[in-house]
Formats: C-alpha cells, sequence, structure tokens
C-alpha cells in the first residue's frame, strides 16, 4: 500500500467534500469554491478546480509533483442538510487548524447519516407541499384534498423508485405516470358521487413536487456567469427531466382519455 | 386580503417542499417567510401588469435580497433559503400544459406555452443572481453592522 503524505490526505478530503455537495445538488460554483479554498487553506500550490454537474476535476503541485485527479460523481438528489454541513464544515476546516483524521471523520459521518426525516413526516409534507399549490392557481377545496393526496402517494412512490437504482429517464417517466395515474383515479373516484374537479388541477399539484425546477434555475444560474459547461450540462439535465415527465403524463392520458 | 391569503397558501407550500428538499429543521420557518414574500410581491404585480416576466423578476429579486440577509443573519449559505423560495415561480403549470397541448396536437399553443415557461425559468435565475451580486455590494457593511449588534 501506498504510504499517504499529508498533502495528498488534504486533497482526497476536500475531494470527498466536493463530491458529496455535487451529489446532493450544490450549485457548481459553491463545490468549486468549497474545494479550492479547502486546498489552498492548507499550503497546496498552484491549484485549480474544474466542476461540471458529473465530474470533479482538481490539478495541484503535491510533494512538489504538480498532480490531477478526477473524481466521476453521479448526481442524486437534492439534500440541503447535507450541503449546509459540509458548508459548516469546510469554514471549520480552513479557518482552524482542524486536524485532518477529524475532518475525514466528520465527513465519513455525513455519508452515512440517517435521513432527517422519517418516511411518513416526508408523506404528509409532500402532500402539503403539492397541495397547497392548487390555491396558488385559484383551485377549488375539493382540488386541494385530491392533490394533497395524490402529492403524498406521488412522493412516496418515487422516493421507493429512488433506492432501486434506476435510470434517472425511467425514473421521471415512472413518476409522471404516476402523478396522473393517481390524479385520474382519484377524479373520477369522487366524479362518482357527483362532485366535479378538474383534472388538470389534480395532475399539476403533484407534478409540481417532481419538476425540476432547481436544476433549471441552477443551471441558468451558471449559464449566466458564464460557466458554460456546467450550465448547459444542468439544463440538460433538467429539460430531459422534464421530457420524461410529459413522457409519463402524456402516456396515461392518452391511455386515461380511452378508458374514461 | 387576497394578497394575504396567498401568502398563507405559499408559506405552507414552501414549507412542505422545505422538507422534500431536506432543509435543516431550524431554516424550515425563514425559507417559508422568504417565499411567501417573494409570492406576495409576485401576486401583487401580477394584478397590475399584463406583463409575464415583470412578477417573475420581481418576485425572485425579493426572494433573493431575503435569502441573502438571513443568510448574513443565521451564517447559513444563501441557498438554503432562495432553493425553497423561488418553488412557487417555477413553471411546473406552463410545463404541465405545454405536455397537455401536445398531447392534443395543438402544437400552435404548445410553442407559446412552452416558450412562456422557458423565458419565466430563465428571469428567476436572472432575478435571484441579480440579488446576489447587489448583496455583493451591500454584504461587507451588512456583516460590520451585524458584528456591532452582537
Amino acid at each position: 500500500m501506498k504510504i499517504q503524505t499529508e498533502q495528498k490526505r488534504i486533497v482526497d478530503i476536500a475531494l470527498k467534500a466536493g463530491n458529496i455537495m455535487l451529489t446532493n445538488g450544490a450549485e457548481t460554483y459553491r463545490v468549486e469554491d468549497t474545494v479550492q479554498r479547502m486546498m489552498a487553506s492548507r499550503g497546496l500550490e498552484d491549484v485549480h478546480v474544474f466542476v461540471i454537474p458529473t465530474g470533479i476535476i482538481v490539478s495541484a503541485n503535491i510533494d512538489n509533483h504538480p498532480t490531477t485527479i478526477l473524481e466521476r460523481v453521479h448526481g442524486e438528489g437534492i439534500d440541503l442538510e447535507v450541503i449546509d454541513r459540509i458548508n459548516a464544515l469546510s469554514r471549520q476546516f480552513t479557518s482552524t487548524d482542524m486536524p485532518i483524521e477529524a475532518a475525514s471523520d466528520a465527513i465519513d459521518l455525513l455519508v452515512n447519516h440517517p435521513p432527517a426525516f422519517s418516511k411518513w413526516t416526508r408523506f404528509f409534507f409532500s402532500g402539503m407541499a403539492g397541495g397547497f399549490f392548487i390555491f396558488l392557481f385559484k383551485g377549488s377545496f375539493v382540488e386541494f384534498l385530491l392533490a394533497y393526496i395524490v402529492s403524498s402517494f406521488t412522493v412516496l412512490c418515487f422516493d421507493s423508485l429512488s433506492d432501486k437504482r434506476l435510470n434517472f429517464f425511467v425514473k421521471n417517466i415512472i413518476g409522471g405516470f404516476l402523478a396522473s395515474l393517481f390524479g385520474i383515479i382519484s377524479v373520477s373516484l369522487i366524479g362518482c358521487f357527483g362532485i366535479y374537479a378538474s383534472l388538470n388541477m389534480v395532475i399539476i399539484g403533484p407534478l409540481m413536487t417532481l419538476v425540476p425546477g432547481v436544476s433549471l434555475n441552477n443551471g441558468i444560474r451558471d449559464l449566466i456567469s458564464g460557466e458554460l459547461l456546467a450550465g448547459s450540462a444542468k439544463i440538460t439535465e433538467a429539460l430531459f427531466i422534464a421530457i420524461a415527465l410529459a413522457f409519463g403524463v402524456g402516456i396515461m392520458l392518452q391511455l386515461g382519455i380511452n378508458f374514461i | 386580503m387576497y394578497i394575504i391569503t396567498q401568502g398563507i397558501y405559499a408559506l405552507f407550500s414552501v414549507i412542505g417542499f422545505s422538507i422534500i428538499f431536506n432543509l435543516p429543521r431550524k431554516l424550515i420557518p425563514y425559507a417559508g417567510v422568504t417565499g411567501m414574500i417573494g409570492w406576495m410581491v409576485y401576486v401583487t404585480l401580477q394584478g397590475q401588469t399584463s406583463n409575464f416576466i415583470l412578477p417573475a423578476v420581481v418576485g425572485s429579486v425579493a426572494v433573493g435580497l431575503i435569502g441573502e440577509i438571513l443568510a448574513a443573519i443565521t451564517r447559513h449559505p444563501s441557498t438554503m433559503f432562495t432553493i425553497p423560495g423561488i418553488i412557487p415561480f417555477v413553471p411546473g403549470y406552463g410545463i404541465y400544459y405545454t405536455m397537455l397541448y401536445i398531447v392534443q396536437k395543438d402544437f400552435d399553443q404548445a410553442m407559446t406555452t412552452g416558450a412562456q415557461s422557458l423565458f419565466v425559468a430563465i428571469s428567476i435565475a436572472c432575478g435571484v443572481l441579480l440579488a446576489t451580486s447587489l448583496m455583493r455590494f451591500i454584504r461587507p457593511s451588512m456583516d460590520k453592522w451585524l458584528e456591532k449588534i452582537r
């Protein structure tokens, strides 16, 4: 086994921190900034960091050898708590002389941290997210109740899909499909009791919980600030998620129109 | 009155989204208020003009500014507040209708709504960026002021 020099370990920690941030949906400029600061603060020279949503490239003078390291990243979703904690950790790492072992342990702890909210908390609040959206678009109270239930179930199913390591395109097609399937079922169910609810409204609420608003926004922000490669990658991702969702909803609507 | 009820609905919606995004527990109220004020600005402007870009830009500037100010006060990154805060503006409505028109083979309408949603998305990002660059000038003096209070 190779002996790890101190400088190599600093680079490893910085890369690990960057990887976790990027996996959990941090903006590219923030990751670039964090990795750069963490390395430069501990006396590494000629530090250059290049971040795109699918990888991090770092080059520095490690033990007097100019070295480049590439770290591949697979994005998973958005977890703001992890980003917040890594941010705090990196601030502590750069401003105090925190031992490298302590930083490394703290990062390992973060990787294996249990989810912040239980499955049922998420179930309850994701309904709130989708449900109250209906009121923002002047929907009725019945539509609110339906959208609440449908969004809860959509997010529950979508979360369990995320554990299966599906391709993101297929995953989002299924997500859109489920949202509109639940929507059609619930609208036709209460239709049996003679209560009217607009199907479009009931589908939009749950769909909002899946729409890639954050990637789209971060991507455009990257593009405007001149990070052309990272920005285009993010926007393409958002675009394909939107296309996948539309596919899923479209398939279900076509089927629904035939059946109802 | 209408604006206040809309604000309350937006508050609940943003709190829900904060939990979907796993926001740290103690920051959830701040994010909710950020989103609420942003949406109230948006609704107020929407009643005044027929322009569909202006409300989104001004609303997201408000969200960005409040997010940055809260970031300085609470010492957390500003994205913690802006990401949930901009969610009500995100044109999910437009994306859905674009798709619906395509399914109904109404391509003219699909193009119109699609282009509109794209421009709304761009204007949201521009608004947040504008607020961030504005705060870059204000932040140093604000930090000094906060230091004095603490």
